[in-house]
């Protein structure tokens, strides 16, 4: 036949039969049958082109064969799909022998606009292993005779492939999995993306390939022969593979027969027909594009999870780094779970009925950033149907919750809960945000994903090197109550699932019944509230001028406190950051710390604004609402404290100082010692005296307590409400009950002068030695007259050290200064405490502020 | 055709947008930056370092524009960016050669 007719023979029936499949595939929107029809048609061309250009013989010539590899090889052709071609040689003599014949043939197969990707080798090229064309080796795993020299093939595939593979089985696993890993970073490592890659991304076609691969390799490394492909799962998994690979091959046969080539991203236009069409899923109730979606991320879930599960599971059975590593995270194994492999597995596999166990196990891997084995996983499920006749909630639910979600993996460990459907099974509100696929230009992911990958980008903030991250990490590690921030994260953007338009509005809806349903304290449940409320709040503010003064008094104003301001910092930017990866640029990261600092150097220098009982003020109208009754009381107490009292303490904490108070005619020292959930806090009431804040402090120091926060108020009355928060560093109070009463007792001998402070003070210097800083603070006095009306603030740096705040403010006392407020903070080692001074009723002269400059140099200088 | 390029303040952005569309300005490009000009920068004092912003952030718009409606749109600009102070920003114009659509290989004004 002349090459002309050969050709238009051909491409009639290319087109011809293209166009069946393709009005097939329309009406029964089956894709697997669509792949294997178009797999029937290429093989049809290619045997065609095999007899009229190479040999009439089907089976030959010898040393010469047709192998389909890849895609090809495996059935599974999708309509613009590449097809892989191996011509296979004996020898050199055949390949040269054949030369022309293989281009006419490469030619004939690309003029019907096929893209073609041949490959001609030798069979001894076929045994080469090459690291930096790994495709080819892994290509050959999926390799299909199709036309030639059968004996030639046969030696490919029964001997030289599995020999190959035995003995570069680690080499090619290891490759395997790293080119997976990098494809599932380029993709943020999650299958919620709002617009999936429906063949690369994560959960897509490409993970089904990988996890047969590493199966395959796996089991012909034991066999040392081909396996049984059925054995290569088992049968649950090979159930969902199942389901999964119907679906995921009609969506991909429907987006390359609409988009006419060879792309896989499923776009929002192309989700909303295949929604209108119910692709892949002809007897679902899909009722629009967000439901069908929801489809697809079951399925992609399911297979990036088997992947991901592989991944783990097989490169640590070759690799000596990989097992020596999971050897030292085997280590982590304890009485009630075992680390194999990075793989958690349970000691006492019925444990699981008793919920606590369950949730140790999250936080167990959010601890040590560790995966579910299979069988835990399967256990987990077996004992989720009773545990939903009694979720377990309330104060014990929210205790483990928030131990999970201040945990640098908790992102991991929540994914792992909600594919579960562990989490919505704890936290029922949350369904509203299942894979839920919210449209706007700027988002990535799915809501829940957002919410996870932002919980995520704040854990990661202590490894990260960049600039920013480093500050931001600062500001995290101050926090006092990070879980509150990590249940915000966690809660803001529920209300997307809700059809309100105002999404803030119905997310702090929700957030209420979560936190019902935890049992929050008021003022976590405040502060939670705050945060999703403000949300959006920073990034309105930039889009002000953050250098007028304005601007920042009102948002600092709108903060309250500098913790909420710190929370919030956190929040904006970790919402900013899981949008997408390029929506924080460096110029948004420097706009949000521009207007954080001068918000919390506004909220410390302007604090002792003082109150007036009489005032309108949202904090004190709250107070009355829960005692009506206390009014007088309340007004005598709270005249003339500095407004920011308010802000610091929550409304009960404000009336239990109100009944300390009220008790100070019987008792002139009212003190109560609590544990917090990081430090100890006590609290002293009482009428103010010179050297006060001084003497409490030596005594906190001559008891080994760090003090890592405190602050100090006074009313109009003169009654002081000193609040000190301090690590116990011997745990003396943590051991040792009986303690707390003795503590007290030395407190009040010294304040009534019962004890010598001095003399406890030299016997626990005595006693201790310190050892030298990690890191050497500079200290710095700076004096700022302009913050305030009345007083003179001063702010003191310096090295933290047991005793520090006692030196400073006896330092102060010895300059007859009076300490109106004190905001005292930690930072790693560095102590940054700010005072509000007078002396007289006075702010402090330009001598006064050198004298008390000099003072304090000396001493700090001479004590480090 | 004229290439307008605008640096405002950031706080000015959505009027100037809003501006140049009653102005009939149809498209724009938008860049985050940072400099500065006769406004210097700003010091803040945090945790007892210093913080120097030398650099403001200010945005940047691109306009091209069919020369018919450019003092139209500089006015927009000029009117809704103005606070009368310092670190308003300035406004650039250059001639354009040639505008191409890449899709359809229009040019001229036509393209824009």
């Amino acid at each position: 036949m002349t090459t002309a007719s050969l050709s238009g023979e051909l491409r009639d029936l290319y087109t011809e039969e293209s166009t069946r499949i393709r009005e097939n595939f329309a009406s029964n929107g089956d894709g697997r049958v669509a792949v294997r029809e178009r797999t029937r048609l290429v093989q049809a061309i290619a045997l065609r082109l095999w007899h009229e250009i190479i040999s009439p013989d089907d089976a030959g010539p010898a040393g010469f064969a047709l192998v389909a590899l890849g895609g090809f090889g495996r059935g599974w052709l999708f309509p613009h799909s590449d097809v892989d071609i191996l011509f296979l040689h004996a020898s050199a003599e055949t390949e040269n022998l054949y030369k022309d014949h293989v281009r006419r043939f490469s030619q004939e197969m690309w003029d019907l606009h096929m893209k073609v990707s041949p490959a001609t080798r030798a069979l001894t090229e076929c045994d080469r292993f090459d690291a930096t064309n790994v495709e080819f080796t892994i290509s050959l795993l999926d390799c299909r005779y199709l036309a030639g020299d059968r004996s030639l093939f046969d030696r490919l595939h029964d001997k030289l492939i599995p020999k190959l593979v035995m003995r570069e089985a680690q080499s090619l696993v290891q490759s395997l999995a790293d080119v997976t890993r990098s494809r599932h970073a380029k993709y943020g490592d999650t299958v919620f993306h709002l617009e999936p890659n429906v063949k690369d991304g994560p959960g897509g076609l490409r993970d089904y390939n990988v996890a047969t691969w590493l199966s395959l390799i796996s089991a012909m490394d034991k066999l040392r022969d081909w396996p049984d492909p059925k054995t290569l799962f088992p049968l649950s998994t090979r159930k969902q593979f199942d389901s999964a690979l119907d679906f995921l091959m009609s969506v991909r046969c429907f987006l390359h027969l609409r988009q006419g080539r060879d792309d896989n991203l499923l776009l929002w236009e192309s989700q909303d027909e295949a929604a209108a069409r119910k692709i892949g899923t002809p007897d679902a109730d899909v009722t629009d594009a967000a439901s069908w979606m929801r489809i697809y991320f079951g399925q992609a879930r399911a297979v990036h999870r088997v992947c991901t599960q592989l991944l783990e599971e097989i490169p640590a059975a070759w690799s000596s780094l990989y097992r020596q590593f999971q050897h030292w995270r085997s280590r982590l194994s304890n009485a009630d779970f075992s680390v194999v492999d990075g793989l958690i597995f349970l000691q006492q596999p019925n444990a699981l009925h008793d919920p606590e166990m369950l949730l140790r196990l999250f936080h167990f891997m959010a601890m040590h950033g560790l995966r579910l084995s299979t069988t835990t996983e399967y256990r987990i499920e077996q004992v989720l149907p009773s545990l939903a006749a009694t979720p377990p909630r309330g104060a014990e639910l929210w205790l483990y919750l928030g131990e999970i979600l201040v945990q640098p993996h908790a992102a991991d460990a929540l994914r792992a809960m909600h594919a579960l459907k562990l989490l919505t099974l704890l936290l029922p509100e949350l369904k509203a945000i299942d894979a839920l696929v919210v449209r706007d230009f700027y988002h990535r992911f799915t809501v829940d994903e957002h919410s996870f990958v932002a919980i995520d980008s704040l854990h990661r903030l202590k490894q990260s090197q960049s600039e920013w991250d480093q500050r931001y990490a600062e500001i995290l590690g101050e926090l006092e109550r990070p879980e509150i921030l990590y249940l915000s994260l966690l809660l803001h953007d529920v209300g997307k699932g809700m059809s309100n338009t105002n999404h803030v509005d119905a997310s702090l809806d929700v957030a209420r019944s979560c936190m019902d349903r935890l049992d929050l304290d008021p003022s976590e449940r405040e502060s939670v509230l705050f945060l999703i409320a403000n949300h959006l709040e920073i990034s309105a503010t930039l889009r002000r001028d953050i250098f007028d003064h304005e601007t920042v008094r009102a948002f600092a104003e709108r903060m309250e406190n500098p913790e909420r301001l710190k929370m919030l910092t956190l929040l904006t930017y970790a919402d900013i950051k899981a949008v997408n990866p390029d929506a924080l640029t460096p110029w948004k990261a420097e706009n949000v710390f521009q207007l954080y600092i001068a918000a919390f150097n506004y909220l410390n220098h302007s604090v002792d604004e003082r109150l007036h009982a009489d005032q309108e003020d949202q904090h004190l109208a709250h107070i009355r609402t829960l005692v009506p009754t206390a009014g007088k009381k309340l007004k005598i107490f709270l005249e003339g404290l500095p407004k920011r009292y308010l802000t610091t303490y929550s409304a009960t904490d404000v009336l239990a100082h109100v009944e300390m108070a009220g008790r100070l005619g019987a008792d002139p020292i009212q003190l109560l010692l609590e544990r917090g959930r990081h430090w100890f806090e006590l609290t002293l009431v009482m009428h103010d005296r010179p050297s006060l804040f001084a003497t409490v402090t030596g005594v906190l120091a001559a008891w080994g307590m760090n003090i890592v926060k405190a602050n100090a108020f006074s009313n109009q009355a003169g009654t002081v409400v000193d609040t000190f928060y301090f690590t116990d560093r011997f745990r003396t109070l943590e051991l040792n009950l009986q303690e707390w009463e003795r503590f007290k007792r030395s407190l009040i001998g010294v304040l009534v002068g019962e004890t010598d402070l001095d003399r406890m003070l030299s016997e626990r210097l005595r006693a201790e030695k310190l050892g030298t800083p990690k890191v050497k603070v500079e200290t710095k006095i700076e004096f700022d007259d302009s913050c305030s009306a009345r007083s003179t603030l001063v702010q003191v740096i310096a090295q933290d050290r047991p005793g520090l705040l006692h030196q400073i403010s006896s330092g102060l006392s010895h300059e007859k200064c009076n300490i109106e407020i004190a905001l005292v903070d930690t930072e790693g080692q560095m102590a940054i405490d700010v005072f509000y001074l007078t002396s007289n009723g006075q702010k402090l002269s330009a001598d006064h502020e050198r004298r008390i400059q000099k003072r304090l140099l000396e001493s700090l200088r001479a004590e480090s | 055709m004229t290439k307008v390029e605008a640096i405002i303040q950031t706080s000015k952005l959505e009027a100037v947008k809003e501006a140049l569309h009653d102005a009939g300005v149809e498209g724009m490009t938008v860049l985050e930056v940072r400099g500065h000009g006769r406004q210097k920068g700003h010091t803040e004092f945090y945790r007892g370092r210093e913080y120097t912003v030398d650099l403001i952030p200010k945005i940047k718009l691109e306009l091209v524009l069919p020369d018919a409606i450019v003092q139209k749109a500089v006015q927009a600009i000029v009117t809704a960016a103005r606070t009368g102070k310092i670190g308003d920003g300035k406004i650039f114009l250059s001639k354009v050669d040639e505008a191409i659509r890449i899709r359809n290989d229009e040019r001229g004004e036509g393209a824009l």
